[in-house]
């Protein structure tokens, strides 16, 4: 069944023309329980050796089989999505939070503040943004925390941006005009009147930035910068399986479904949420 | 002893009023020497066609014209000049005392608050109800503005109100703080006919209960006609003729008062073809030394290039800056 006739279906009635969101909202749920009680769904302890269970392809007893040192990989991908969450989150927060504040500001009084974010801005995209990324952690030192420090250092231009550009827009509009004619003051008229309403598009780039950071901390996971072993992560499992890939390709494919399930399901909400804004306008 | 009729002191007396955009070199001046008063319980009409500066210097009677722009001269409300008030008090002034609504109520609401909430938020500003009162008064207001249902409609959206209840809605927002003036700029200029008639009614009513003082911009003749008691016409942004609206109508003392009335299609007239004002306004940055309306004048004399004719007055609260406005009357 495609999704066309599934949407013109009784549950695509059901569910309207948001699917997308419904779809996206629900897995993004279920890994959010997963996050918080990876124990009560693991089935073994993802960090115990087994000797007698080396390399074990999918089975019953082993889902998704295990690695070079008996470890279960469902019970490793599962404990993974905890700290992979963390890392979409963590990363995310802080350029969300600071990246609205400083586009807002600069969107709305422009002036040297603006210009000097302006040059900021064009320092900053001149490098990709992996690069100075792993520029950051590797002067910082490897590991989760330095991550978080690196991204966040970098990532909140993207928001600014983003806000700025719509603050610009929405100050012009006849609505602000007509609070400023109320004698509302500008703290009230930026903060209450014109963020609500430019907002939008950096909501929804936060939820690409999510899954962007999940496929960032997986990939520094990989390269060993991120989070250490034997934590287990999405890249860092990946990376342990590399070896392994034309015998025990269960290793690797797994935590990869997972990144996809996850990059997919933060997109889908994104997109929703997108559409879910453009509607109501 | 005077036996004249008493007339009330204004609440709102504009003298001199100037706003120019450009260099100091290069001065586009917008709005020039413009001079009006508005009486408590009058309803004032400001007429001219676009890019005459009415609305810019209804914008800059608040202070809302921003720099570049320069703006000078002297707006007196109640005593007090608004141009060379602090800040603060400048904000108590603006939606506390002195109300706008703008032409266009499709993008004068704000989208994402409900319309409860907008007129709740200028309650809170403006007056010192608390919160289970500013309810009740903002459901008062909804329904004093002729919104059916309005403890029903109080939480919906913006989007969800028809142009006219927007209006409407604008309207109730801006009454919330019982300003003692309310600035209306094309009020209904964006409304189908009928909705247009029975805005300019309430706004009428409005007038009445709660005592207030209009200010109504309009380029539409017929609902001065229908609204106003006194006029001010004004042409390239300055003021063209001023008086009581029954008297303009009947003897216009200037000559861009005449060829806009003239413009007007009458009903129960022969059919012929509309009769309008030849050539074009000027523009800003291209001035006559005189009058501005001298190129398009058929009265034209001499005298009219040499420097902008002064407004003077010909009757009791009636001024004209016109020289022919003998002339003009005679027509």
């Amino acid at each position: 069944m495609t999704f066309a006739t599934l949407t013109s279906g009784t549950i695509g009635r059901a569910i309207g023309p948001r699917w997308t969101l419904v779809v996206g909202a629900t897995m993004l749920g279920l890994l959010i329980v997963i996050a918080i009680a990876p124990g009560v769904f693991s089935p073994y302890d993802p960090l115990a050796f087994d000797y007698q269970a080396i390399m074990q392809p999918p089975s019953a007893a082993h889902w998704f089989g295990t690695d070079n040192f008996g470890r279960d990989i469902l019970s490793r991908t599962i404990w993974a999505t905890r700290i992979d969450i963390q890392i979409a989150v963590f990363s995310t927060a802080f350029p969300l939070v600071f990246g609205t504040i400083v586009g807002t500001l600069t969107g709305y009084y422009g002036g040297w503040l603006d210009a000097i974010f302006g040059r900021l801005v064009d320092l900053v995209i001149t490098f990709p943004f992996l690069v100075i990324v792993i520029a950051i952690v590797a002067v910082l030192g490897p590991g989760l925390f330095n991550m978080y420090i690196a991204v966040s250092a970098i990532g909140w231009v993207f928001y600014a941006q983003l806000v700025r550009a719509e603050i610009r827009v929405q100050k012009q509009s006849d609505y602000a005009a007509a609070a400023r004619v109320l004698g509302y003051g500008e703290m009230r008229l930026i903060f209450r009147h014109l963020l609500p309403n430019a907002i939008t598009p950096a909501i929804v780039y936060w939820m690409t930035d999510m899954a962007l950071a999940i496929l960032l901390g997986s990939s520094l996971g990989y390269l060993g910068l991120g989070a250490q072993p034997p934590t287990a992560e999405w890249g860092v499992i990946i990376a342990e399986g590399k070896n392994f890939m034309s015998t025990a390709w269960w290793i690797s494919v797994f935590p990869g479904i997972a990144i996809v399930l996850a990059g997919v399901s933060f997109s889908m909400v994104g997109d929703g949420l997108a559409d879910l804004f453009r509607r109501r306008r | 002893m005077n036996s004249a009729p008493q007339v009330p002191e204004p609440i709102l007396s504009v003298r001199g009023l100037r706003v120019a955009f450009g260099t100091p070199r290069h001065e586009l001046v917008a709005v020039d020497s413009v001079d009006f008063d508005v009486r408590p319980g009058e309803v004032l009409g400001l007429a001219g066609e676009s890019g005459s500066g009415k609305s810019l210097t209804l914008r800059a009677l608040l202070r809302l014209v921003r720099p570049p722009a320069r703006v000078s001269g002297e707006v007196l409300w109640r005593g007090r000049d608004v141009l060379r008030m602090a800040e603060r008090e400048v904000r108590g002034v603006r939606g506390g005392e002195i109300a706008m609504i703008f032409q266009e109520p499709m993008s004068a609401l704000n989208p994402v608050l409900t319309v409860g909430t907008q007129i709740r938020e200028n309650l809170e500003e403006h007056t010192d109800l608390d919160g289970a009162a500013r309810q009740a008064r903002a459901i008062e207001l909804l329904d004093l503005v002729g919104i059916p249902a309005a403890k029903a409609r109080i939480e919906d959206y913006p989007h969800q109100f028809s142009g006219g209840m927007r209006q409407r809605a604008m309207i109730a927002i801006a009454l919330a703080s019982e300003p003692q003036l309310l600035l209306a700029d094309e009020p209904t200029t964006a409304l189908d006919v009928t909705i247009q008639d029975q805005i300019l009614k309430l706004i009428l009513r409005l007038r009445r209960d709660l005592n207030m003082s209009v200010v109504l911009v309009t380029h539409d003749l017929g609902v001065i006609a229908q609204t106003c008691d006194r006029l001010t016409v004004m042409y390239a942004g300055r003021v063209a003729e001023s008086g009581p609206v029954s008297e303009i109508f009947e003897r216009p003392r200037h000559a861009y008062t005449l060829g806009l009335l003239n413009s007007v299609p009458r009903g129960g007239a022969l059919r012929q073809p509309l009769s309008s004002i030849a050539g074009q306004p000027p523009s800003l940055a291209n001035r006559a030394p005189g009058c501005a309306f001298a190129p398009r004048c058929p009265f034209v004399v001499a005298d009219c290039s040499v420097a902008p004719p002064p407004l003077v007055d010909i009757a009791p609260m009636h001024g004209t800056a016109c020289i022919q406005h003998r002339k003009v009357a005679q027509r």
